[in-house]
């Protein structure tokens, strides 16, 4: 087991160095593979953004590649086509956003692809990872009718000059939660139809909303193939209005911290400790009047 | 009192001042100071490298340091017995045993406070304690109850001192200057008037009260560090009075056991007579017989029931891992001292001596199975951690800090002995004027 | 904690003022109606105070502040009072699928090495569980239990371990003692203790402590598992809840009444009830915010975790 251990530990060291000299250092069994994955962002029809993802897969193991360089470019690999230049974080993940100056070129397609190069890599005529999008809108509608409250998302794709639906979209209709969405009905994920429209019946009675009783409706395209990641958000009044009670955190415990200590525990810890101090104080002040006799005696 | 009434005041001042040390002495205390140096070695080793080099680890996470502070405030609360409950209850016999008892009771508790903080990971955030401390929890009050009873103690060691100061200052060419001094800094106020018995008398009573509350909740206190947990062995309504009654016995055992060396060493035949192992070993048996009823309880109760938690603890304790400690600890440190002190050959010095020691031994790893197989039985399997997380026997470290501490509370006891009459002279001349008066 | 408290008004308040800011930030972006987002976007960060011009999707330029280029948020510092304090109008809660569980310890190494846990110690324990000898064997990932009683804390002399309004039990290293009643008083022996010198990466040995990453861990501190609130306050998932490959693990906000494994969100009310969820030693009365889902109609037989089994580690004991 120790050996294993060891080996365990040099393998660590290898991917360490390979991350640090950005060389694939293979192994004579496992050969570490390097993948770059990058993902394209469209929320609320506004605001795009690319994030990159850099992992080194050995075996089974997944690492993630720390402050590896890589150039972004819109179309083709030349230099009035730069997106970015992105260094990855800890997690091997960087993000850019499309500058200003690509706009003629942005405006010129209706699909575009991205490729990535990483930099410093000391090799010439490295082939680009090419990742291809289509301009895609989202929007989201909701309506009431006879109680029941629905909600229905259409998805269109920008495509031989015109917004056409996009049919068999998969997405998820629901509502933001922390690290995740609760889906608004019985259905995990919704796929549009022939019109480009996925709908959902909002299903979840009296769910927590906020103060004011708000919910954050989401749609969300995961991951697709031509269209990338489309998010689009709606706020709506269908939650319960929720107040946060703190009382349980300010209550005077027994778990509480020390300026919280129960009112009965305190009083009874003072009482006896200044009981017993307060007798121990007089037996000293006994001494020096002990002393003080001495000294009058003399 | 009837043999010391033939001597005069000054026989018994002569016999009774401290005396320097001679062979035997510098041996015994060469090698106690050996055995802190040790101690002294392994808490170094400790500070450097950290808890690691004790075999605790993360199921058992108190060890021996605790059992160890556990038998130190058990034997702490001797000092409330022999003095604050025999002087209120006016038993006269007892006065040669009240510094003996004393001292055994701070040197304890000091040592008991010196291995908690022994016992802390981050021993140089003691300050922390008074910084940020939260009354709620149980550490809390023991450490206010240990500091309270600790002063008290020191209060109870100094008042009946203070005519004895005066004597020892008398006998100036004999204690030596560096003495003479600090003789003279802690008692030449006391002149021995009226006024100044009637104030000292009236504060040593007041103490002998207060000490008797404050001495059952250090013990209680300690208890309840177990008691408020939720573990089989310690999830008890019963430890507070469990741990009292042992504390009790090994208190009892400890002086039995001073009693016979200071007798053999300091030739104090005359004041600590037969008589008086005669009366503590009556006492150690009833004493032993409340703690056996206590245990009877404590394991009989839940052994009837067998939870599932406890059962794995008990069958542990009983037949499995621990049951040679166990019926050790159980038969020496309870059931062979009743069979020897039951009978009146068995209260004479030495069988009561040995009895006193079997008392001291058996309670030192009594402490240990309170303890230690209690944390070896969690509620959860114990899984996910490497075998060495399954077992626990001290390291050497361990050892030589538990053992460290002990030698140093003996060292304490040993010099304090050297510096003061071990039994209070004054209340001895007194007591025996006024059995002179009564005839 | 008094002198803290002119500091810590100060933090809060810049903080308030950033999620106001960024908020209406995205608001304006989006197009929304101005009404108040009460929800954390995912991608919130802090507002550097420069803007940065880009390309939206319809070719427009817009203006957008200059840290959002960071793919994940950097959050302000927080004061020792404001981590002690915990998030607010949040209340941590997570439900383990025993159903799903066949010992991968996938959660488990992923909370090592983002903790940093001594090797052989593990604040997240996979425990191979048969209650009795007829009974059906099962594996239990167990984790703190950020009990809303918690035996831990009640005994704590020096407020280092404590309580949040969030609802999670965390520890402060700084403040630690290491007496260790903490580990004797709680019921779960979840907590582990830092024996010796935590063996750190550097930067990790050299950044700041804080109370919410549990690092640097400290010697003769204990540790345990903290619900990851370095994470969630970044609105994202704790460790060992992303890293399970079968989604044993879900976690979510009580006050949302919601709970996701990341890949599924369910209505937490509603999984407890057709799950019929239940909390470990609940007779011992200390409310844990952990939930288990019964090992009912299970993916994986018992026996398939067994060759995941550690041979240092015996199972039975």
């Amino acid at each position: 087991m120790k050996k294993l251990k060891k080996n365990k530990l040099l393998l660590l060291f290898l991917v360490f160095t390979s991350m640090i000299s950005n060389t694939v250092v293979g192994q004579d069994s496992i050969v570490a593979k390097e993948i770059v994955k990058l993902q394209y962002f469209n929320r609320n029809n506004s605001l795009q953004y690319l994030i990159l993802e850099s992992i080194l897969k050995k075996g089974k193991q997944i690492e993630p590649q720390k402050s590896k360089a890589f150039k972004i470019f819109l179309d083709k690999d030349q230099p009035e086509n730069l997106v970015a230049k992105v260094m990855t974080d800890d997690n091997g993940k960087a993000k850019a956003i499309i500058p200003p100056q690509l706009k003629s070129i942005w405006d010129s397609a209706e699909q575009h692809n991205f490729l990535v190069v990483a930099e410093a890599s000391g090799k010439e005529g490295e082939t680009p990872s090419e990742f291809t999008i289509r301009k895609a809108k989202i929007s989201i509608d909701t309506s009431s009718a006879d109680g029941t409250k629905n909600i229905s998302v259409t998805v269109m794709k920008y495509k031989n000059g015109e917004w056409l639906a996009a049919k068999d979209v998969e997405m998820k209709i629901g509502v933001q939660r922390l690290g995740g969405i609760l889906p608004a009905g019985e259905s995990d994920s919704y796929t549009t139809d022939s019109t480009g429209i996925a709908t959902s019946e909002f299903k979840k009675d009296s769910l927590p909303g906020n103060e004011y009783g708000d919910l954050m409706l989401v749609a969300r395209v995961e991951d697709n193939d031509e269209l990338g990641n489309l998010i689009v958000e709606k706020p709506v009044p269908w939650g319960v209005v929720t107040k946060t009670d703190n009382g349980f955190f300010n209550q005077r415990a027994l778990w509480s911290t020390r300026f919280r200590t129960p009112l009965w525990l305190l009083f009874m810890a003072y009482t006896i400790v200044i009981g017993v101090w307060g007798t121990i104080i007089y037996l000293v002040v006994q001494l020096v009047k002990i002393k003080k006799i001495a000294n009058s005696t003399a | 009192m009837e043999n010391i009434a033939a001597f005069s005041n000054e026989q018994i001042t002569r016999d009774l001042l401290p005396q320097k040390f001679g062979r035997r002495g510098m041996i015994w205390t060469g090698i106690l100071v050996l055995l802190c140096l040790t101690g002294a070695y392994a808490y170094y080793r400790q500070l450097k490298y950290g808890l690691v080099v004790t075999s605790m680890r993360d199921y058992v996470s108190w060890g021996i340091y605790i059992s160890n502070f556990v038998f130190f405030v058990a034997i702490s609360l001797v000092g409330s017995l022999i003095t604050a409950i025999f002087r209120l209850a006016n038993v006269k016999w007892s006065t040669p045993l009240t510094r003996i008892a004393e001292i055994i009771a701070v040197s304890a508790i000091v040592f008991a406070s010196l291995i908690i903080i022994v016992d802390m990971g981050r021993p140089e955030r003691f300050m922390n304690l008074f910084l940020h401390g939260r009354i709620q929890s149980p550490i809390m009050w023991d450490v206010i109850v240990i500091g309270t009873y600790f002063f008290i103690s020191c209060l109870l060691l100094y008042f009946p001192l203070l005519p004895d100061l005066k004597i020892l200052i008398a006998f100036k060419e004999k204690s030596g200057k560096a003495l003479n001094k600090l003789y003279r800094f802690q008692g030449s106020f006391w002149k021995g008037t009226k006024e100044q018995f009637q104030i000292s008398d009236k504060a040593i009573n007041i103490l002998c009260i207060i000490i008797v509350p404050v001495a059952f909740c250090i013990h209680t206190v300690t208890s309840w560090l177990f008691a408020t947990t939720y573990r089989p062995g310690w999830d008890s309504t019963n430890f507070g009075a469990y741990f009292i009654s042992g504390a009790f016995l090994v208190g009892a055992g400890g002086v039995v056991v001073a009693m016979y060396i200071f007798r053999k060493s300091y030739h104090l035949e005359k004041y600590i007579t037969e008589k008086h192992f005669e009366k503590m070993g009556r006492i150690v048996v009833l004493l032993a017989l409340l703690y056996l009823y206590f245990n009877i309880n404590e394991y009989l109760i839940p052994a009837f029931k067998m939870k599932k938690p406890e059962e794995a603890h008990l069958t542990q304790l009983f037949t499995g891992e621990f049951a040679a400690l166990f019926w050790f600890a159980i038969s020496i440190g309870m059931i062979i001292p009743i069979l020897i002190l039951l009978f009146k050959k068995g209260r004479r010095p030495l069988p009561v001596f040995i009895a006193g020691i079997m008392v001291v031994i058996g309670a030192w790893f009594k402490r240990y199975l309170i303890v230690t197989p209690t944390l070896l039985h969690p509620f959860l399997p114990m899984q996910n951690v490497p075998e060495s997380y399954h077992h626990y026997f001290p390291s050497w470290e361990e050892w030589a800090i538990a053992i460290g501490s002990l030698s140093g509370a003996l060292l304490v006891i040993t010099f304090f002995a050297r510096i003061y009459p071990i039994i209070p002279i004054h209340e001895i001349i007194t007591e025996q004027h006024e059995e002179a008066e009564k005839k | 904690m008094s002198c803290n408290c002119g500091g810590n008004d100060c933090s809060k308040n810049s903080r308030r003022d950033f999620l106001v800011t960024s908020l209406l930030a995205t608001a304006a972006l989006a197009g929304c109606s101005d009404k108040k987002n009460p929800f954390i976007p995912e991608d919130e960060v802090v507002p550097s105070g420069e803007k940065v011009k880009l390309l939206s999707v319809d070719g427009e330029i817009i203006e957008i502040d200059k840290a959002f280029l960071k793919p994940v948020p950097d959050l302000p510092h927080l004061s020792n009072s404001e981590e002690r304090k915990g998030i607010p109008g949040k209340k941590f809660v997570m439900v383990i699928d025993l159903a799903r569980c066949k010992n991968l310890r996938k959660c488990q190494e992923a909370c090592n090495h983002m903790h940093h846990v001594h090797p052989g110690q593990n604040w997240i324990k996979v425990l191979g569980m048969e209650d009795s000898d007829h009974t059906a064997p099962y594996w239990q990932p167990t984790t703190c239990m950020h009990c809303d009683e918690p035996p831990c804390v009640k005994v704590c002399p020096v407020d280092a371990t404590f309580k949040r309004q969030d609802g999670i039990v965390l520890i402060d290293s700084d403040r630690c003692i290491g007496c260790r009643f903490c580990m004797a008083a709680c019921p779960y022996s979840t907590r582990v203790f830092n024996w010796e010198e935590p063996v750190l990466p550097k930067e990790v040995a050299d950044q700041h402590y804080s109370c919410e990453t549990s690092l640097p861990q400290k010697k003769g501190t204990v540790g345990k598992c903290d619900f990851c609130p370095d994470m969630t306050r970044k609105g994202e998932l704790p460790h060992c809840v992303s890293a399970c490959p079968n989604g044993v693990f879900f976690f979510g906000d009580m006050n949302e009444d919601t709970v996701t494994n990341g890949a599924e969100t369910f209505r937490f009310s509603e999984l407890i009830r057709d799950k019929a969820g239940y909390r470990l030693m609940e007779d011992l009365g200390t409310k844990p915010r952990v939930y288990y889902l019964p090992p009912v109609n299970r993916n994986f037989p018992y026996q398939s975790g067994l060759e995941n089994e550690k041979p240092e580690e015996k199972t039975k004991n």
